[in-house]
């Protein structure tokens, strides 16, 4: 009786030191938070070379002030949804780079990031940013989210030698965009003017969002945009019904797009402007496309980008009329507001924080006063150009729109489309009827 | 490195130690109680720190689950029955629904059939036949279900016309002139959802054959030849002699298949996304929770979960049951 009720006894302390060992486990993962005040905790989900470039200039500029800030930054996967269960859970870093006004937005509404506005030099920003920056990580009239590093979108990418031998001018409008596709169809049907590719695993569909977002844009301008991002402006209205004809005008007529409508939807965006560089005869003239596309490019391209590859901002309604740009980026934003979390934000809020990071990877510097000789190539120079003299910067829309609709019934509802399963009308209302009631 | 080994040594005497002082003190205590009550007491002692486990990692979170399926997206507000409502209002939602109870009308009988075929037909094969045959249809379940969606996911990639097709469907499409077909894209008479339970099934037979082909090589030969004596054909042998003695097997296959099935989440996810009308429960759950942050309606659709769970649990418990009893 006695050796069963050890044995049983045995058994059972193995199993709770299981389970102690598993408390353990999950205990050590959790104090990812700074341990002292002289440590300032950031985390990222920029690609790796750029946070290297921006953490050796913090860390080069806080030994030129004489500080005994040690910096930890983190790059983690996925910090939208990291930081929001970590908002709940514990163990948030003291500054975090978001890549979603929407999620920025969030942590606001959870009480979560503090205002930036005593940190940073606002009337330095104010100057030397494009209109739209700002707002767009402003919430209640307190900036929140400071664009960290930007990326460029609504950028036509054309095969440089191609283009030239076939004598192609870069449209200034929407109706010369047009005229030009028509051109290019009457050339000849081996290439068409578009290739487009909206596929991508786990989240089908953003690229014709992107789109949807540039023709806006250039249609109805800023304000609108903006309205039409917040819901003021419905899916189902006269705007946004006219762009999503122009979308399906502009891609969906027979050799309008590369393997035409059903090839949109089942081709990657990653490999879809690979038609551009196809040999003898390109599969297509054009590829729309945020500026991180070259990273996908074929790698005899990349490695002499400045001569294989030309790009132009898609072009505004009409020649010299309003004109915005789309883009996106990282936004910086302060969990903890102690003295020391203020100056390193203080210090990457400054145009030379990136010094170190523009030479040697995709970095693009948000401030228009940023020294444009350290970009590595042409090609970064040209797309930062069209950043820095575009009248308005709007953030990528469904980037900034709640999470259902933006990075759910939005991209879904557009593959849908595409794929020819429903009508443009059926689509538009799905969205609408998505759109979370109580605000979240 | 080594501080680190050295904490988790550390951890585990520790632990061990607590835990067999913890066992100590409650065998003390309940041998201090009068003998008739030692007795009486003591496995519930002895119970407790495992039901305690039990309450704390599953009954606690389940019931928390319960609670957050009626409050808003972060679980601050109570939101009454509006997270339901707002999922079976949606009709992308009844889409999802209607999916999932596809995959589970479908997947599991056609694994057991396929399975109880494959072990049936392999049996009449020389043993090196059988067995070559049987590693052949096992080696799947080897392969994770995330792998096994990237690897059909080539076999039904569609590239633009007049490119070449380098997803094996196409690429024999094209030989005959005919195609490309966008196998996922296209949800006419569910047929993107049929093509990926496909890629579960290939998983899955394997393990469904092992089962049943033991089952079916533990039928008494005696009882066999009984009913060849008495001039039952070999269809009637099947059907009237093998089926009804292996019916034990067949239905933990189908059960254990049905819970399989249930939680599928991997291959809509890293195929479709749940796009083309090919959403499951699992991946919808995902998207609400990571995607949305709607732990509200991420709770809720657990809560569905649970719901349609017990039916199965309650057959499995008394199936179960009459397999002791007899």
């Amino acid at each position: 009786m006695r050796s069963l009720a050890y044995r049983t006894a045995l058994l059972g302390a193995a199993l709770l030191a299981g389970a102690g060992l598993t408390l353990t486990a999950c205990g050590s993962g959790s104090g990812s938070g700074s341990s002292n005040s002289t440590t300032v905790t950031i985390w990222s989900s920029v690609d790796p070379p750029v946070k290297a470039g921006l953490e050796k200039k913090l860390v080069s500029e806080l030994k030129a002030m004489g500080s005994k800030i040690n910096i930890q930054w983190s790059t983690v996967t996925n910090i939208n949804q990291l930081i929001i269960t970590k908002i709940q859970a514990g163990g948030t870093p003291d500054i975090a780079y978001i890549p979603q006004p929407g999620v920025v937005a969030q942590m606001e509404s959870l009480g979560a990031i503090k205002p930036l506005n005593s940190a940073v030099d606002m009337s330095s920003l104010e100057q030397n940013m494009v209109p739209g920056m700002l707002q767009a990580g402003t919430i209640n009239g307190k900036l929140y989210g400071l664009l960290g590093s930007a990326n460029v979108k609504g950028l036509v990418w054309y095969n440089k030698p191609a283009w030239t031998k076939a004598g192609w001018q870069i449209p200034t409008s929407i109706p010369a965009l047009e005229s030009l596709m028509s051109k290019m169809k009457a050339k000849g049907s081996a290439t068409a003017p578009w290739c487009m590719g909206i596929n991508s695993t786990g989240s089908q569909g953003w690229p014709a969002t992107d789109w949807f977002e540039t023709l806006t844009m250039k249609d109805y301008g800023a304000t609108a945009y903006n309205e039409w991002v917040t819901h003021k402006i419905k899916f189902v209205s006269p705007q946004i019904e006219h762009v999503g004809a122009q979308f399906a005008q502009l891609l969906f007529p027979n050799g309008n797009a590369y393997g035409g409508r059903s090839a949109i939807a089942s081709t990657g965006f990653d490999v879809a402007g690979n038609g551009l560089f196809t040999t003898p005869t390109p599969k297509c003239w054009m590829y729309m496309q945020g500026s991180f596309i070259t990273g996908f490019f074929p790698t005899s391209v990349q490695s002499s980008l400045d001569k294989s590859v030309g790009v132009f901002g898609f072009p505004p309604a009409t020649a010299g009329g309003q004109n915005p740009v789309e883009g996106g980026g990282d936004m910086l934003t302060m969990l903890n507001d102690s003295a020391n979390v203020q100056t390193v934000v203080k210090l990457l809020s400054q145009p030379q924080i990136g010094d170190d990071a523009a030479p040697t990877s995709s970095f693009i510097s948000p401030f228009k006063n940023f020294d444009m000789s350290l970009y590595p190539n042409d090609t970064t120079r040209t797309v930062a150009n069209i950043m820095y003299k575009g009248d308005t910067f709007l953030f990528d829309g469904s980037d900034a729109m709640p999470a259902q609709v933006g990075a759910g019934s939005f991209w879904t509802q557009m593959t849908a489309w595409v794929a020819n399963q429903e009508s443009l009308n059926a689509a538009l209302t799905n969205i609408d009827q998505s759109w979370p009631t109580s605000g979240s | 490195m080594l501080a680190k080994a050295l904490t988790a040594l550390l951890t585990v005497v520790a632990g061990i130690g607590a835990a067999l002082l913890l066992y100590w003190v409650l065998n003390w205590i309940s041998e201090r109680l009068p003998d008739n009550w030692e007795h009486r007491i003591k496995p519930y002692l002895f119970i407790l720190p495992a039901f305690l486990g039990i309450t704390v990692y599953i009954l606690y979170p389940a019931i928390l689950t319960v609670i957050n399926s009626f409050k808003d997206n972060f679980s601050r507000n109570w939101v009454g029955l509006t997270n339901y409502r707002t999922l079976f209002d949606s009709t992308y939602f009844r889409g999802t629904l209607f999916n999932t109870l596809l995959w589970i009308l479908i997947v599991p009988a056609a694994c057991v059939i396929m399975g109880l075929t494959v072990a049936v037909l392999a049996d009449r094969l020389s043993p090196r036949g059988e067995k070559a045959a049987k590693t052949v249809i096992f080696l799947p379940m080897a392969v994770s279900l995330v792998g096994a969606a990237t690897v059909w996911r080539f076999i039904y990639d569609s590239e633009p016309k007049g490119s070449t097709q380098i997803g094996l469907l196409n690429a024999l499409l094209s030989i005959f002139h005919k195609g490309p077909v966008a196998w996922l894209d296209t949800s006419t008479y569910h047929l993107n959802s049929l093509l990926l339970m496909v890629i579960l099934l290939w998983i899955q037979v394997g393990f469904s054959m092992v089962l049943l082909s033991a089952a079916v090589k533990g039928v008494p030969v005696d009882t066999l030849e009984a009913a060849r004596i008495d001039g039952a054909s070999e269809r009637q042998i099947f059907a009237l002699v093998v089926i009804p003695q292996i019916r034990g097997t067949i239905i933990t296959v189908f059960i254990t298949v049905t819970i399989t099935v249930m939680k599928i989440f991997d291959i809509v996810y890293v195929t479709t996304g749940g796009n083309f009308n090919t959403d499951v429960l699992g991946n919808q759950f995902w998207t609400q929770i990571s995607t949305f942050f709607n732990y509200g309606a991420a709770s809720a659709i657990v809560v569905i979960f649970m719901i349609a769970v017990i039916p199965i649990m309650w057959y499995q418990v008394r199936h179960f049951r009459s397999e002791e009893a007899a």
